[in-house]
């Protein structure tokens, strides 16, 4: 599923091609296949000489040397999303076989481009760029020792500023930036200010200090009056998945503090960048409860610092999720990851808040975590005087054994 | 009986007259031995072969260290005796200012610090130790700090930081950094730290050994360098105990989970964020950071509820007048049309009052926007 998910992401394209389902079984036949067995089959037929030179790649490190160019820039035109429906169409397949090449070569080989092709070489800033004919926003971050939380990966909140730098950089890199929040220029004239009502994060691995990961961020509608930004982020080197997540935000009117709907000028601007794609993570729709003074783990006394506040001395949303976990029950930080996260954003606060968080651990029992697999929490942050800032529900998972080890080692031989 | 060659080209024949196309990534493990030499590109064999008499064709690439390393963008000056970075500033690194944060720099300035050391080969573990320093269990800990900006940079700003490392007396080393802006190669900030040596198991400090020395000295300038070299500069002045009430406090301040780093210590840039939490809202909005100086006294655990406290401290030749350092603890400072404040800094635990770090800090007046 995960396959699939992340190849139909990976060409999120044109809401133009009708997904009238031809032949649903096929659905699985192409995209879930592991692509390695994809190219030898393609090599074998000599179908073309740019798929050949992938075949020597893939299992290892080979440098590609082979002259493809062209398809890189515009695979547009050869994949849309339904080309899994298609599979009796062998032209198009193959059209679009060699694209998942070519796309997946590039994902894994950006670095040993030859400087010939400056422009597809990993930017060295990691200041990102446009992909996928426009839609999608691609950006690299190296991990720098001070993302490291106290597991010795890179902490749940550095994966979330990473989200929000490249949905930033994504408008800006879009033309779009009409001030440093993701408001189009439009949308600063009216007033009005895009915030995040609902946040899902699905975490498979965490990546630790020296990874560099990938990270793909594209919009689509969510109803009628509000948008969707989706994130798929990959290990740079191996293109292994490292997390997903779906974000939902509205617009409101930040003088009023009312939601608005889409004016039509704004919805001129964005709507070409509307992707018609399938949330990266699914909806996780259960009903979020709220908590009250019975939950289990209570901390209060939480404010802001300075370090938290954006220009407009918000607390930045990323901040939340730390406080949320501040009420965590020690042994679950101990014994286990945070491996899914669902938040609902209710209100905001600022540099006088002082909140509350909560969390009731649904399921297991504490004494006994040893033996728990998945863990379940539910959580409440809120001020003083019981107003919701975030609703949430936690999913966590037994560490991965080789977390502690991770960093112990000394470099084998100096550069 | 095919005698395996010993030397670098003749390795590459062998390899194209098995007719292996790829890359030999395999041969070249050690990667000093590779400069030099390089491979076919996806040639027929014939176009190697000439390649016997020296000429070379193609340079392996050899895929060994991490992608981190190959993109890492700092990398040892050309006499190996500092090290530079350069960074880009990213959005959540930016504060109320529209610019970095001091946290954001001083975070900078430990990543640049901890790759330093590990491109010379010491510890990756976060300690930074070299081998001698293992065996006996000693590890680097902060003992001051001090940190000037002359101008922030923004989101999106790619900054330059060089760092390098020198022995300071018998009992530590210290590190010196200096910033630049990557774009118009402008000094915007410099730096100065100095590291004891601790036993981790006992906490005692110790003195540098001469072994210890010799391990590290070699990464050295010989010549002393300082970033910043003004005799008179904040950066070694004493660091008085704030007199008794101070100015302004904020009380119970507690060390988050994400202020832990990897070892599960409080990170030294924790206390740098809490400093500035004593502080008069009044300077905050109307002033800038200038400068802070650091001294650490003592460990903060997870659990430990920190104070921070902040009074006034006279410029050189003027005076603190009495009557304004009065009501309800607002510490008002001297005149706000004043172009720079000095204030001094304390960090104490919550229970019993122990020092955790003094601190001083410099501000000038926000420029008008």
């Amino acid at each position: 599923m995960v396959a699939t998910a992340a190849t139909s992401s990976f060409f999120p394209v044109t809401s133009s091609s009708s997904s009238d389902s031809v032949g649903k079984s096929s659905k699985h036949g192409v995209s879930s296949a592991n692509l390695g067995g994809y190219k030898s089959k393609q090599s074998s037929n000599g179908l073309n000489i740019k798929a050949n030179a992938a075949p020597s790649k893939i299992n290892g490190t080979a440098v590609t040397t082979a002259p493809v160019k062209v398809e890189n820039d515009s695979p547009s035109q050869h994949h849309p999303r339904t080309f899994i429906n298609q599979l009796p169409d062998w032209s198009m397949l193959l059209a679009a076989v060699t694209t998942i090449f070519l796309a997946a070569e590039k994902q894994w080989m950006m670095l040993d481009w030859k400087p010939r092709r400056p422009d597809m070489l990993v930017d060295p800033f990691g200041i990102g760029k446009i992909v996928q004919d426009g839609l999608v926003f691609r950006q690299n971050f190296s991990i720098r020792s001070y993302e490291i939380g106290a597991d010795k990966t890179a902490s749940i909140e550095t994966l979330m500023n990473h989200l929000q730098e490249t949905a930033l950089n994504h408008v800006k890199t879009a033309g779009l930036l009409g001030d440093g929040f993701g408001s189009t220029p439009e949308m600063c004239k009216k007033n009005l200010i895009w915030v995040v009502t609902r946040m899902q994060v699905v975490v498979d691995r965490y990546p630790t200090w020296g990874d560099v990961v990938q990270v793909d961020t594209w919009v689509s509608a969510a109803g009628k009056n509000g948008m969707r930004r989706d994130w798929l982020v990959r290990d740079a080197k191996t293109g292994e998945i490292l997390t997903r997540a779906s974000s939902v935000w509205v617009m409101m009117n930040k003088l009023t503090r009312k939601l608005s709907k889409i004016p039509e000028e704004v919805r001129g601007e964005i709507e070409h960048y509307f992707v018609n794609s399938d949330p990266v993570v699914d909806e996780d729709n259960r009903k979020l409860t709220k908590l009250d003074d019975s939950a289990e783990y209570i901390r209060t006394g939480l404010s802001p610092r300075w370090n938290d506040l954006d220009v407009n001395q918000h607390v930045n949303n990323v901040k939340y999720i730390g406080w949320i976990l501040e009420s965590a029950p020690q042994p679950i930080l101990e014994s286990h990851e945070l491996h899914s996260m669902t938040l609902e954003y209710r209100r905001e606060c600022g540099r006088n808040s002082v909140l509350q968080s909560l969390t009731s651990v649904s399921g297991a029992d504490i004494g006994n975590l040893a033996d728990s697999g998945f863990v379940e929490c539910k959580h409440l942050l809120r001020l003083d005087d019981g107003a919701e800032i975030v609703r949430g529900r936690t999913g966590w998972r037994p560490k991965p054994i080789n977390n502690f080890d991770v960093l112990n080692q000394f470099p084998s031989q100096s550069t | 009986m095919l005698k395996l060659p010993c030397n670098g080209v003749d390795r590459v024949h062998l390899m194209s007259q098995c007719g292996f196309m790829g890359r030999p990534t395999s041969f070249f493990t050690g990667r000093s031995s590779v400069k030099g030499f390089r491979s076919t590109k996806a040639y027929p064999v014939q176009a190697v072969a000439s390649a016997k008499d020296g000429a070379v064709v193609n340079r392996v690439e050899a895929d060994i260290g991490s992608l981190a390393n190959r993109l890492r963008l700092g990398s040892l000056s050309e006499d190996g005796l500092s090290y530079k970075e350069k960074f880009i500033v990213r959005s959540y690194e930016v504060g109320i200012n529209k610019t970095a944060t001091v946290e954001t720099v001083a975070n900078l300035l430990q990543e640049v610090g901890c790759n330093h050391a590990q491109i010379v080969g010491f510890s990756t573990d976060g300690f930074a130790t070299t081998t001698t320093m293992r065996k006996y269990h000693l590890i680097w800990v902060t003992a001051r700090m001090h940190i000037e900006v002359y101008k922030y940079p923004a989101w999106s700003d790619v900054v330059e930081i060089e760092t390098w490392c020198q022995a300071e007396g018998r009992a530590g080393t210290r590190r010196d950094f200096i910033i630049k802006d990557y774009a118009t190669n402008e000094v915007i900030g410099r730096a100065t730290s100095k590291w004891v040596m601790m036993n981790e198991d006992t906490r005692r400090l110790q003195k540098v050994s001469d072994d210890v020395r010799d391990e590290f000295l070699v990464y050295c300038p010989r010549e002393l360098r300082l970033a910043i070299p003004e005799e008179n500069s904040n950066c070694l002045k004493k660091i008085p105990k704030l007199g008794d009430p101070a100015h302004n406090s904020r009380l119970g301040l507690m060390p988050r989970r994400s202020d832990l780093d990897m070892n599960q210590h409080v990170n030294n840039v924790a206390y740098i964020g809490w400093v500035p939490e004593s502080m008069p809202q009044e300077i905050i909005d109307s002033y800038e950071l200038q400068s802070i100086t650091l001294d650490y006294r003592r460990e903060c655990q997870q659990n430990d509820i920190v104070d921070s406290l902040t009074s006034v401290e006279a410029l050189e030749g003027a005076e603190v007048v009495p009557e304004l350092k009065s009501t309800n603890g607002s510490g008002k400072a001297m005149d706000d049309k004043q172009e720079r404040q000095q204030f001094l800094h304390l960090l104490r635990l919550s229970n019993e009052g122990l020092e955790i770090n003094r601190g001083r800090t410099e501000w000038r007046k926000k420029a008008a926007r």
